[in-house]
């Protein structure tokens, strides 16, 4: 092939996909000031490493709590955005009762029950955390899955299942309501303060290359639980009767009631397993992070929509992928840009993945 | 051979006095909403019996078979089957008696395997029938040679023969079969039409709406002409097609 049929090909490319090239010139960039920084020391493979791992935790996180949003939106088609505040209702749940473990004869039980608010216990002082005291924390992922399940159920038995038949946007505005009120309700009851709650977790550090990247027991206890239960989604969806029936009813509710599928108890198991799932998110970003406030669902949020429109709304697997992506991309722009635009970074990613892919990564169409 | 609401819907075409009929409808007033298609719509299906509706756009074919399977606003007259009243009953209910159902448009699943479409046909049963997964696979192997693959990425033809197989797996005794040969290619057609008199000779009754009324009505026992949601003739689909009015009227010279 000569330079100048090489030439005319790259002039063709370029007419046809100008935003494909851009996207190319950009990566080529951001990887080549990468590299500068590497070959001057100015950043470290380790120091990489540390972001990828942080980014993975991150990602895992929002990808477990956004299976439980897709699957709402296939099966029930709409976006439930009170899906924020199950997190926090599961977060605080499960927190209270690993509090109350834990801390059981050691401090007043209400304090115990309202996870410290103001100030009147201290997770770190209890010195709570996967080692110390793993039964407090095993008991509080529990209850955490346990109490979302019950809340969801309970919403969609008084607040959704009414208007279950109205359009997308009626569902959607309510749900802004329902989120509202659960999220001031939980400030009313546990306060505004975000409070500590782990003591600083025993933590194992790796040699990499020419640094050292930490991996703490959270991180391992986040990776186990999140990678089994989305194993669990997994099996169940391809596997069993119900969960054939779920993505039957996600592919075509019509012909789902002509073949006898009972429409209401996949709607029941759909909050069953999707409040499940994003109780335990809940639970396990407050292990990884150490820090509780009553809004942190509602602003993990935006990410987790991020990562499930990116992943193709309605898809499970693209839920997982896109929570990684976002997740990944949020705590690795901090090696190009100031960490305050790092939420910012992962919506731009998701905007250049939709721009070139606009139906998501897993094209959006069903829960598998 | 006119029927009128006062009349039989079986006389004058050899079933008079059969007893084993399997699907009665009689008066039927049905619609959508407030909207009423169907007028005293009268219409019976013998047991095993192969019968086609056939009329123009908008006639209420589609809908009369809707109604027998509890998808539209009932507002009166009966449907029995099996000397059970069915009337106004649910599809979940309905396909409990023995009634199949095969929509025209969107009738699978796409993103379910094959082999899933098939287990979901069965859905109401504790355990997935082998043996009449086994007998689908017979009747349409090219079922079989794709039963992994992703219902929504296989040809028009294909599709149709899995919402065919599905709704064969509670081995219904009648099947209801909306426009089997809509948007096929014409090889595809005759192959359909195929399958549906094997599926008839197997000792399924079939009730089925035909866009290609001439093909229907040789290959069918007894046809119904329905215009403007009433019935208008009824017959042998021989003696249909070679009724001069029928002709001109309904079926285009």
């Amino acid at each position: 092939m000569g330079i100048a049929e090489t030439y005319s090909r790259g002039r063709q490319f370029a007419i046809e996909r100008p935003f494909a090239l851009v996207l190319a010139v950009i990566v080529v960039i951001l990887l080549g000031d990468l590299l500068r920084g590497l070959a001057t020391g100015q950043t470290q493979f380790a120091d990489i490493g540390t972001l990828v791992w942080d980014g993975l935790m991150r990602g895992l996180v929002i990808g477990l709590a956004g299976i439980g949003l897709s699957m709402t939106y296939s099966i029930l088609n709409f976006a439930n955005f009170s899906h924020g505040d199950y997190i926090t209702a599961g977060a605080f749940s499960g927190w209270a009762t690993t509090y109350l473990i834990a801390g059981l004869g050691r401090a007043d039980i209400g304090a115990l029950l309202l996870v410290g608010a103001g100030g009147s216990v201290y997770g770190g002082t209890l010195g709570i955390g996967m080692l110390s005291t793993p039964l407090a924390v095993v008991a509080g992922i529990v209850v955490s899955g346990a109490f979302a399940i019950a809340l969801s159920l309970a919403v969609d038995r008084t607040i959704f299942k009414p208007i279950r038949n109205e359009d997308g946007i009626t569902l959607l505005i309510t749900s802004i309501g329902v989120a509202f009120a659960l999220r001031y309700l939980m400030q009313f009851v546990f306060g505004s303060d975000v409070r500590g709650t782990t003591a600083q977790p025993p933590s194992v550090s790796l040699y990499f290359i020419d640094g050292t990247v930490f991996i703490n027991a959270h991180d391992i206890t986040l990776l186990v639980v999140a990678s089994a239960l989305m194993l669990g989604v997994h099996v169940l969806l391809q596997r069993t009767k119900l969960g054939k029936a779920m993505r039957a009813m996600a592919d075509n509710k019509d012909l789902a009631l002509i073949t006898g599928i009972s429409t209401e108890r996949v709607v029941r198991a759909t909050w069953i397993i999707g409040g499940g799932l994003t109780g335990v998110a809940g639970y396990m970003f407050i292990l990884w992070k150490g820090t509780l406030g009553f809004n942190d669902g509602w602003l993990l949020l935006l990410l987790i929509f991020a990562a499930v429109i990116l992943g193709g709304i309605g898809s499970i697997y693209g839920a997982i992928a896109g929570g990684l992506v976002i997740g990944l991309t949020a705590s690795m722009s901090v090696l190009w840009i100031p960490s305050a635009f790092s939420r910012a970074a992962a919506f731009v990613v998701m905007i250049v993945i939709l721009l070139v892919k606009p139906s998501g990564l897993f094209s959006g169409r069903a829960t598998a | 051979m006119s029927v009128d609401a006062n009349t039989d819907a079986t006389s004058g075409a050899g079933v008079e006095g059969r007893d084993d009929v399997l699907l009665r409808v009689r008066d039927l007033d049905a619609g959508y909403g407030d909207l009423q298609i169907l007028t005293d719509v009268d219409m019976d299906v013998f047991d095993g019996e192969y019968v086609t509706i056939v009329g123009p756009n908008g006639a209420g074919k589609s809908t009369t078979m809707k109604s027998v399977f509890g998808l539209t606003a009932h507002m009166g007259g009966t449907v029995q089957f099996k000397d059970e009243d069915i009337t106004g009953r649910r599809p979940e209910d309905i396909i409990h008696v023995g009634i199949g159902y095969v929509p025209q448009n969107d009738n699978i699943f796409p993103t379910l395997t094959v082999e899933e479409n098939l287990e979901m046909g069965a859905y109401i049963l504790d355990e997935v029938p082998q043996d009449a997964m086994e007998a689908v696979y017979e009747r349409f192997p090219i079922l079989r040679e794709r039963k992994d693959q992703k219902a929504g990425t296989m040809s028009g033809g294909q599709q149709q023969m899995l919402a065919m197989g599905r709704a064969l797996m509670l081995e219904p005794d009648l099947l209801l079969l909306d426009e089997p040969s809509a948007g096929l290619a014409p090889d595809l057609v005759k192959e359909m039409f195929d399958k549906i008199d094997e599926i008839n000779e197997a000792g399924t009754a079939i009730l089925m709406v035909e866009q290609n009324a001439k093909e229907a009505l040789r290959r069918c026992d007894r046809g119904y002409v329905l215009a403007n949601g009433q019935n208008r003739y009824m017959d042998t689909g021989t003696a249909l097609l070679e009724d001069e009015q029928v002709r001109q009227d309904f079926l285009g010279g």
